[in-house]
C-alpha cells in the first residue's frame, strides 16, 4: 500500500492520497505509542509507590565530613551544641576547647577547614583546689556535673547563643556558667561516680564516693519553686543515704525518668531500682541483666532517649535493653528485658544517644555502630582506623562526633531518615516502652519529643480483614440467594427491572453509606439491637417455613402465585415480619439481656450493658456490625451482578437436559447450574472481597478508628484504607509516617490486586469452558 | 433455547390427571426456591428502603413544619429557661431509654420523647430540646407565630411585635400592612446585601489581588536586583500601591455606609419565653408563618427553599445556607476528569483491541487493567498526593513560581484531583470501550477495508461511531464513580470551605491550582467535623439526597444506553 505506482502506468486518481497514508501512518504510531504509554503509566502507580517505600528499608549512610586536630590529649567530655557548629572538649584541668566549624559544610572538600574563630578555649572558673575526679555530661541541656577528689560538686552549664549581628553570618557564641553545689554526701571523700537530673520542677543528684573500703551512696532531691519571673530558687526536699541498701560496691549510677528513678549498678552485675515517691526512696526491684551469662557483670549502663529504658553491655559485649513496665499481676513497675541486640566484641567503650529518637551510637575498639533500640536493629557499622574515646550524636541524629587519640575530632554526617522503620517494625511484635508485653501496635504520633512511634501494619491489616469479614458475612448469603433466584427462577420480565435496581445499589457513594451508618443506623442499633437480632433470626426462619409449607399446600392455592414472582409476594411478608421483630426486640431484651441496675437493684433489659457484663468485651456505638451492614450495600450488588451473569450464561443445553430428565426446577438449578457456575461465583466473591478490603469512607465514618486487634463484633477497628485517609493529610512529605502510609497503600494494592487476579483468571477460564460446551 | 420456566411449569401434573388433589406432591425443593426468593426480596427492600429514607429525610429538610406551642405540666424538668411554654417544630420522636435509677410509672414499659426544634439559639443558648411526651399538658398551633431564617444564629421562632422603620416610626404587628412591609423590607435588605457583596468580592477583591501582585514584584526587585527602596522603579511601584490602597479604603467606606443604612430598620419580636428582642431586618433572610400555610403553600415554599439551597453559598460553618459551591466544584471536577479520562481511555482501548497482537501478553495486560478497576480508590489518592501534588506540583512551583511565598501547585488543587480521578477511572473506560469495540461486528471492519479505507479511516469512521454508545456508557460509569468518590479527594485538594470557585470571572478564568468544595466531602465534613452536628443533620440529608439523585441519574443513563446498545447489536450483525 505504501508504494505508489508510477504515474505513467496508472492514472494517479487510483492512487491513495498521500495525506491519507500519512495520517494513517501517524495514527498507527500515535496510537501504539499512546496506548503503550497509558498502560505503562497506569502501572507506573505501582512503581511510584514502590519507590516511595524503598527508603524505609534502607540503613543509615554515614560520611566523614570534618577532621580537626585539636591537640587535646585526654579529653573527658565531648559535647556539642544543637546546630553542631561549635563542639567542645573538656580536659582534666577544666579547660573547654571549642572548635568553630562555621555555618557551611566543609568548603572545597577541605576537611580540616575551620570557621573564622578556629580553635578557642575557655578556662572554667572552678573553685580553689577543685581536682576533677568524676563527670557526667547531659547533652539535652548541655550540662556537665563535675565531682572533685575532695567531695565537692560543680554544675557547669554551657549556653550557646546565636548571634545575628552580622546579617550574612550567624555566629554561635558559647558561654559557660558554673553553679557550685553545696556539700552532698560525705565531706572530703573523693567522688567516683555521679549522675543528675535537672528539670523545670527540680533537681536530683546522686553521688558515689570512696571512703576507705566503703562507697557511700547519697542522693539529694531539690524542688524548684516556679514563679511568674521564671524558675525560682532550688530548695532541698530530701537527702537519702542508700549505701546500706546495695550489697557490694557500686560501679555506676543512673538518674532517670523525670528525676524520680534511680538505677545503681554494683560489681556483681545487679541493678538496684529505686523510685522516689512521697519523699521516700524505696528499693523497688533488683535485677541482673546478664544473670544468665557466665560473667554476669555489667560493663556499661546508659539511658536511651526519654530516660526510661537503659542499655546495658556486659564485659563480653552482650547488649540488652531493659525498660520499666507495670507488671500486670503484681501491679507494680518493674524493669524487664525488652530487647536484645547483637553482641559487640567487648564492653562498649563509648555510648552516645540521639536526642531525637531511640537510636544510639556505641563503639568497642575501632568498631563503631549506630543502633536503634525499638527494633533492636543495627543501622550502620564500620571499622575505623583508630579507636575513638569519646563520641556524641548531634543535630537531632543528623551528625555525630568522635574523638580519637591525640585529640583528633571527627565529624560524621548521618543520613538515616527512617531509623524507626524496618520489616520488624511493620510486621513484627515489638515491646514498646511502658507496655506490659510485646505487641502489634499502631500509634504514629504522640505528644513530646520522647514519643516512641509505633508503626505496626498488623492491627491495620487485621482491621481491614475484620471489616471485610463482617461485611461478607452479611452480604454473601443475601447476594447469592438473590442472584440464584434472579437467574434461575425469576420471570425475564421482572429480571429487566430487578437487575438495574441492584446495580443502582452499587453506585451509592460510600460517603453516603458511611454517613447513614454512623449517624442514622448506629444510634438506632445501639438502642434496638435486640430488635435487629430478632429480625435477623425471624426473616430466614419465616422464609424457610413458608417455603416448606408452600409445597404442601393444595395445588389450587399454589397456582395462585405464578412461578417466578414469589419474591414479589415476599416483600410485604418480610416487612410484616420485620415490624413484628422490631416490636418483639424489647420484649426479648427484657427477658434475656437483663442487667442489674446499680441504682435500684432491679433487673433491667439493656443489651449495651449486658454484652460487656457477660462477655467482658466492649460495646461501642460505631461498631463492626454497622460497618458490615453498610458495607453490605457496597458488596451485595457486586457479588449479585457477577454471579447472576455467570449463572444465566451457563449454556442452556444443560438446563434443558436436566429438566427433560424430570428434575424439578430446584434440582436443576442446584445440582446442574450451581456446580457449572461455581467458579464464577467464587470469582464474584473474590471481587466483592476486593471491594470490601479497600472500602474507605464507610470505615472512616462508621468505626471509631481505634487500631485494636480484637475480633469483637461490637467494637470498631482501624482499616488500612481509613488509616491512610485519616493520617496522610497531616503527614509531612517524605517523613517516616508518610512513607509508612505509602507502605499501607502498597499492602492494600497488592492485596486487592491478588484477589482480583484470582477472580479474573477464574472467570476467563470459565468463559472458555462454557464456549466449549455451548 | 427452549429451556424456559415454561418447562418446569409443565412438570406439575395437570390437576385433572390426579384422582385426588391432596395427592399432588410438590416438586422437590420448592421450599428452597422460596428461600432464595427471600434473598432477592431482602435486597430490593434494602435498596428501596435506603432510597426512601434519604428521600424522606431530604425532603423533610425543606418542608415547612408546623410550630407547636406546648404547655408543660407543672413540675416538668424540661423547661426552656424557666418557661414552661415551649414553641417549636417536632424534629424527632423516639422511644427514650430510661436512665438508670428511674422507675417508670406502673404499667409503663417505655417513655416517649419529642425533640423540638426551638430555634433562637442566641436567646436560649440551644436550638433543640428533648421533652418527654408525658410532660406535655397541652398542644396548640397559633396562626400568628412566625419563623425566620437568619444570617446568623440559625432560625428564630417568635411572635412579631413591631417594625421600626428607617424614619424612626414603628409599625405594630397587628397593622394590616405589617406582613407586606416586612417582606418588602427583607427584599430591600437582600438587595443591599448583594450590593455589598458585589463590592467586597468583586471590586475590593480585584484591588487586593493587584496589591498582592505589586508587593510581590517589589520583593522580587529587592531580592534579585538588590534595588533599594529609593530606586525609581520601586518608587513607582510604591506610588501605585498607595493609590490602590486608597481606592480600597474608599470602597470599604462605601460598604460601611450601605451597612449602616441596612441596620436602621429593625424588627421587634417576642420569643415564647416572653423576652422581647430587636434585630435589624438585614439579618433576616425570610420569614413565614407555617401554621397558616396550606399544602400547596408549603409545596411552593418547599420549592423555593430547595432552589435557594442549590443556588446559595453556605453560611454558619456550612450548617446553613446553600451548597452551590459544592455542586459547582463537583461539576467542574467531573468535567475536567472526563476531559482527561476520555482520550486516554479510548486510545488505550483502541490500541489493545485494534493494534496490539492478540496473545498471552495482551491478555495479561487486559486482566491487569481489569484488576486496576478494583484497586481501592484511596491507593489512587495516595499516588495522586505523592506524584501529582508533591512531585509534579513541586517541580512546577520550582520552575514557574519561585517567588511565591506559599506553594501554588505543590498543594492539592482541582487539577490534581481531576487527574487523580481520571487515573482511577481509566480502567473503567478502557474496559467498557474495549467491550464496545469487541461487539462491533468484524464484518463492518472488513467491508470498510475492502472498500479501500486505511486502517485509521476504518477505525475513525466505522468502528468508533459504531462503538460510540458503548464508549459513552463507559464514560458515564466513570463519571458516576468519580462524582461519588471522596476518599482520594481528601488527599488531593478538596476543602471544607473554599474562598473562591475554581472557575470565575477573574483571569485566567480557570484556576487549576485552587482548592474546591465537593458534594461528597461536604457530607463527610458536615456529619463528622461540624461543631454542631445536630444542627447540621438536615443539611447532610439534603446534600446526600442531591448527591444520590445525581449519581443515580448518571447510572440509570448508563444502564439505559447499555440496554439500547444490546438491542441494536442483537440484529445488527451480518
Amino acid at each position: 500500500m505504501a508504494e505508489t505506482p508510477p504515474p505513467d502506468l496508472f492514472d494517479s486518481r487510483y492512487a491513495v492520497s498521500k495525506r491519507t497514508l500519512r495520517v494513517d501512518a501517524f495514527m498507527n504510531q500515535f496510537i501504539k505509542a499512546g496506548g503503550i504509554g497509558i498502560i505503562l503509566a497506569v502501572f507506573g502507580i505501582f512503581i511510584f509507590i514502590l519507590l516511595e517505600i524503598i527508603p524505609l528499608f534502607q540503613g543509615a549512610h554515614v560520611k566523614l565530613e570534618r577532621e580537626i586536630e585539636t591537640g587535646v590529649q585526654h579529653p573527658i567530655v565531648l559535647g556539642v551544641d544543637e546546630w553542631s557548629e561549635a563542639p567542645f572538649l573538656l580536659d582534666q584541668e577544666g579547660v573547654l576547647h571549642f572548635a568553630d566549624l562555621g555555618e557551611e559544610s566543609a568548603p572545597g572538600g577541605d576537611m580540616s577547614q575551620l570557621g573564622p574563630r578556629g580553635l578557642f578555649t575557655q578556662q572554667l572558673d572552678l573553685p580553689e583546689g577543685f581536682a576533677i575526679s568524676a563527670w557526667q555530661y547531659h547533652q539535652e541541656g548541655n550540662q556537665i556535673l563535675l565531682g572533685s577528689t575532695d567531695g565537692r560538686l560543680v554544675l557547669v552549664t554551657i549556653e550557646y547563643e546565636p548571634d545575628f549581628s552580622d546579617p550574612d553570618h550567624r555566629v554561635i557564641r558559647p558561654t559557660a556558667s558554673l553553679d557550685p553545689i553545696d556539700q552532698l554526701g560525705v565531706a572530703g571523700a573523693p567522688v567516683i561516680g555521679l549522675d543528675f537530673y535537672d528539670g523545670p520542677n527540680g533537681r536530683l543528684i546522686a553521688v558515689v564516693q570512696e571512703q576507705g573500703d566503703t562507697r557511700p551512696f547519697n542522693v539529694t532531691a531539690f524542688s524548684r519553686r516556679r514563679s511568674l519571673f521564671g524558675p525560682g530558687k532550688l530548695s532541698p526536699v530530701g537527702e537519702y543515704d542508700l549505701t546500706e541498701k546495695i550489697p557490694g560496691t557500686i560501679d555506676e549510677v543512673l538518674v532517670g525518668g523525670s528525676g524520680n528513678t534511680l538505677l545503681a549498678v554494683n560489681e556483681r552485675g545487679q541493678v538496684h531500682y529505686f523510685r522516689l515517691q512521697d519523699k521516700k526512696f524505696p528499693l523497688e526491684q533488683v535485677f541482673e541483666p546478664f544473670g544468665d551469662l557466665k560473667s554476669p557483670g555489667i560493663a556499661t549502663a546508659n539511658w536511651l532517649l526519654g530516660s526510661t529504658s537503659a542499655v546495658f553491655t556486659s564485659p563480653s559485649g552482650a547488649m540488652r535493653i531493659f525498660s520499666v513496665a507495670r507488671d500486670p499481676e503484681a501491679g507494680v513497675l518493674r524493669y524487664q528485658q525488652f530487647h536484645e541486640l547483637s553482641d559487640l566484641d567487648g564492653a562498649a567503650d563509648l555510648y552516645a544517644r540521639s536526642l531525637r529518637n531511640r537510636a544510639f551510637m556505641v563503639a568497642h575498639g575501632d568498631e563503631v555502630s549506630l543502633r536503634y533500640a525499638t527494633t533492636a536493629s543495627q543501622r550502620w557499622s564500620d571499622t575505623l582506623d583508630f579507636a575513638p574515646t569519646q563520641g556524641v550524636v548531634g543535630s537531632g541524629y543528623g551528625d555525630m562526633f568522635l574523638v580519637g587519640e591525640g585529640g583528633k575530632l571527627l565529624k560524621f554526617d548521618i543520613k538515616d531518615p527512617h531509623p524507626e522503620a524496618g520489616f520488624t517494625a511493620f510486621f513484627g511484635k515489638i515491646w514498646y516502652e511502658g507496655q506490659p508485653e510485646p505487641q502489634y501496635r499502631w500509634e504514629s504520633s504522640g505528644a513530646g519529643d520522647e514519643f516512641e512511634p509505633k508503626l505496626s501494619m498488623m492491627p491495620l491489616i487485621f482491621g481491614s480483614l475484620k471489616g471485610t469479614f463482617y461485611a461478607m458475612l452479611f452480604a454473601v448469603p443475601i447476594a447469592l440467594l438473590a442472584a440464584f433466584y434472579t437467574s434461575q427462577f425469576l420471570k425475564p420480565r421482572y429480571r429487566r427491572v430487578v437487575k438495574p435496581m441492584m446495580e443502582i445499589m452499587a453506585s451509592l457513594p460510600s460517603v453516603v453509606l458511611g454517613f447513614l451508618g454512623a449517624l442514622f443506623f448506629a444510634p438506632l442499633l445501639e438502642y434496638r439491637f435486640p430488635s435487629v437480632l430478632m429480625i435477623l433470626v425471624l426473616l430466614p426462619t419465616v422464609a424457610f417455613a413458608i417455603g416448606i409449607l408452600w409445597g404442601y399446600l393444595p395445588l389450587r392455592f399454589r397456582i395462585l402465585i405464578p412461578q417466578g414472582s414469589e419474591f414479589f409476594y415476599y416483600i410485604p411478608i418480610l416487612l410484616v415480619v420485620a415490624v413484628i421483630g422490631w416490636y418483639l426486640g424489647p420484649v426479648v431484651e427484657n427477658l434475656v439481656f437483663t442487667v442489674k441496675d446499680p441504682a435500684t437493684g432491679q433487673m433491667v433489659g439493656d443489651f449495651t450493658q449486658w454484652w460487656p457484663q457477660v462477655t467482658g468485651l466492649e460495646y461501642n456505638q460505631r461498631n463492626s456490625l454497622i460497618v458490615g451492614f453498610m458495607m453490605g450495600f457496597a458488596v451485595i450488588p457486586i457479588v449479585f451482578t457477577i454471579s447472576e451473569d455467570a449463572m444465566s450464561s451457563v449454556p442452556p443445553l444443560l438446563k434443558s437436559a436436566a429438566l427433560a430428565l424430570g428434575a424439578s426446577r430446584w434440582q436443576t438449578a442446584f445440582r446442574v447450574i450451581l456446580p457449572a457456575a461455581s467458579p464464577a461465583i467464587f470469582s464474584s466473591l473474590m471481587i466483592g472481597l476486593g471491594r470490601a478490603v479497600g472500602e474507605t469512607m464507610i470505615v472512616v465514618m462508621a468505626t471509631g478508628n481505634t487500631a485494636i486487634m480484637d475480633p469483637n463484633i461490637f467494637n470498631g477497628f482501624r482499616a488500612l484504607s481509613a488509616n491512610i485517609a485519616v493520617e496522610l493529610p497531616e503527614a509531612p512529605q517524605e517523613s517516616t509516617l508518610y512513607r509508612t502510609l505509602f507502605l499501607g497503600a502498597m499492602v492494600l494494592f497488592i492485596m486487592t490486586f491478588i484477589i482480583n487476579t484470582i477472580a479474573e483468571v477464574t472467570r476467563v477460564r470459565l468463559r472458555r469452558r462454557y464456549k466449549s460446551i455451548g | 433455547m427452549a429451556a424456559t420456566p415454561e418447562i418446569s411449569a409443565t412438570q406439575e401434573p395437570p390437576s385433572g390427571a390426579s384422582t385426588e388433589r391432596r395427592h399432588v406432591k410438590p416438586p422437590a425443593g420448592e421450599g428452597f426456591v422460596w428461600l432464595t426468593a427471600m434473598g432477592l426480596a431482602f435486597g430490593i427492600i434494602m435498596i428501596l428502603g435506603l432510597l426512601a429514607l434519604i428521600f424522606v429525610k431530604g425532603v423533610q429538610t425543606f418542608w415547612p413544619r408546623d410550630i407547636h406551642v406546648v404547655e408543660l405540666v407543672d413540675d416538668s424538668q424540661f423547661t426552656l429557661q424557666g418557661s414552661s411554654t415551649i414553641a417549636g417544630s417536632i424534629s424527632d420522636e423516639r422511644v427514650k431509654r430510661v436512665p438508670s435509677g428511674q422507675i417508670l410509672a406502673e404499667g409503663e414499659k417505655e417513655a416517649r420523647e419529642y425533640q423540638f426544634f426551638v430555634g433562637n439559639r442566641d436567646a436560649y443558648g440551644l436550638s433543640f430540646l428533648y421533652v418527654d411526651a408525658d410532660d406535655i399538658a397541652s398542644w396548640e398551633e397559633p396562626e400568628s407565630i412566625m419563623q425566620a431564617e437568619r444570617i446568623g444564629w440559625g432560625d428564630s421562632i417568635f411572635y412579631p411585635v413591631s417594625l421600626t422603620l428607617a424614619d424612626g416610626s414603628t409599625l405594630p404587628a397587628d397593622a394590616p400592612e405589617f406582613e407586606a412591609r416586612l417582606h418588602a423590607l427583607i427584599d430591600t435588605a437582600a438587595e443591599r446585601r448583594e450590593e455589598m457583596r458585589h463590592i467586597n468580592r468583586g471590586e475590593i477583591g480585584h484591588i487586593s489581588q493587584q496589591i498582592v501582585e505589586k508587593e510581590r514584584r517589589m520583593r522580587v526587585l529587592r531580592e534579585e536586583d538588590g534595588l533599594e527602596a529609593s530606586a525609581p522603579e520601586m518608587q513607582e511601584l510604591q506610588a501605585e500601591l498607595d493609590q490602590l490602597q486608597q481606592e480600597s479604603r474608599q470602597l470599604q467606606d462605601e460598604v460601611a455606609q450601605v451597612r449602616d443604612r441596612n441596620d436602621q430598620e429593625q424588627l421587634t419580636y417576642r420569643v415564647i419565653t416572653g423576652e422581647e428582642r430587636t434585630e435589624p431586618i438585614s439579618d433576616l433572610i425570610k420569614v413565614w408563618k407555617p401554621n397558616q400555610m396550606g399544602f400547596f403553600d408549603k409545596l411552593a415554599w418547599f420549592g423555593g427553599d430547595f432552589w435557594s439551597f442549590m443556588t446559595e453559598e453556605p453560611r454558619e460553618a456550612n450548617t446553613e445556607g446553600g451548597i452551590f459551591p459544592t455542586i459547582f466544584g463537583t461539576v467542574v471536577l467531573v468535567m475536567m476528569m472526563s476531559a482527561a479520562v476520555m482520550p486516554f481511555g479510548v486510545i488505550a482501548a483502541i490500541y489493545l483491541r485494534e493494534y496490539a497482537t492478540q496473545g498471552p501478553f495482551v491478555q495479561i495486560v487486559r486482566i491487569s487493567i481489569n484488576n486496576l478497576a478494583g484497586v481501592p480508590s484511596i491507593v489512587y489518592g495516595v499516588f495522586g498526593l505523592g506524584f501529582f501534588v508533591y512531585f509534579l506540583g513541586g517541580t512546577i512551583d520550582d520552575i514557574f513560581f519561585p517567588h511565591h511565598e506559599s506553594s501554588v501547585f505543590k498543594s492539592g488543587g482541582i487539577l490534581w484531583a481531576a487527574l487523580t480521578l481520571a487515573l482511577m477511572t481509566v480502567p473503567v473506560v478502557v474496559v467498557a470501550t474495549e467491550e464496545a469495540f469487541a461487539s462491533v461486528p468484524s464484518g463492518l471492519r472488513e467491508a470498510s477495508l475492502a472498500c479501500g479505507a486505511s486502517k485509521w479511516q476504518t477505525i475513525q469512521r466505522v468502528v468508533i461511531p459504531a462503538a460510540a454508545p458503548g464508549i459513552l456508557t463507559g464514560l458515564i460509569l466513570a463519571i458516576a464513580r468519580g462524582a461519588g468518590e471522596v476518599a482520594p479527594l481528601m488527599l488531593v485538594g478538596v476543602i471544607k470551605l473554599a474562598p473562591s470557585l475554581p472557575v470565575d470571572a477573574t483571569p485566567p478564568f480557570i484556576h487549576l491550582e485552587r482548592k474546591f468544595m465537593h458534594l461528597g466531602f461536604h457530607i463527610f465534613d458536615l456529619g463528622f467535623q461540624s461543631p454542631d452536628s445536630e444542627a447540621a443533620k438536615p443539611m447532610v440529608f439534603a446534600t446526600t439526597f442531591l448527591l444520590i439523585m445525581l449519581v443515580i441519574a448518571l447510572n440509570l443513563g448508563a444502564i439505559l444506553i447499555r440496554e439500547r446498545l444490546r438491542k441494536k447489536y442483537a440484529y445488527g450483525s451480518f
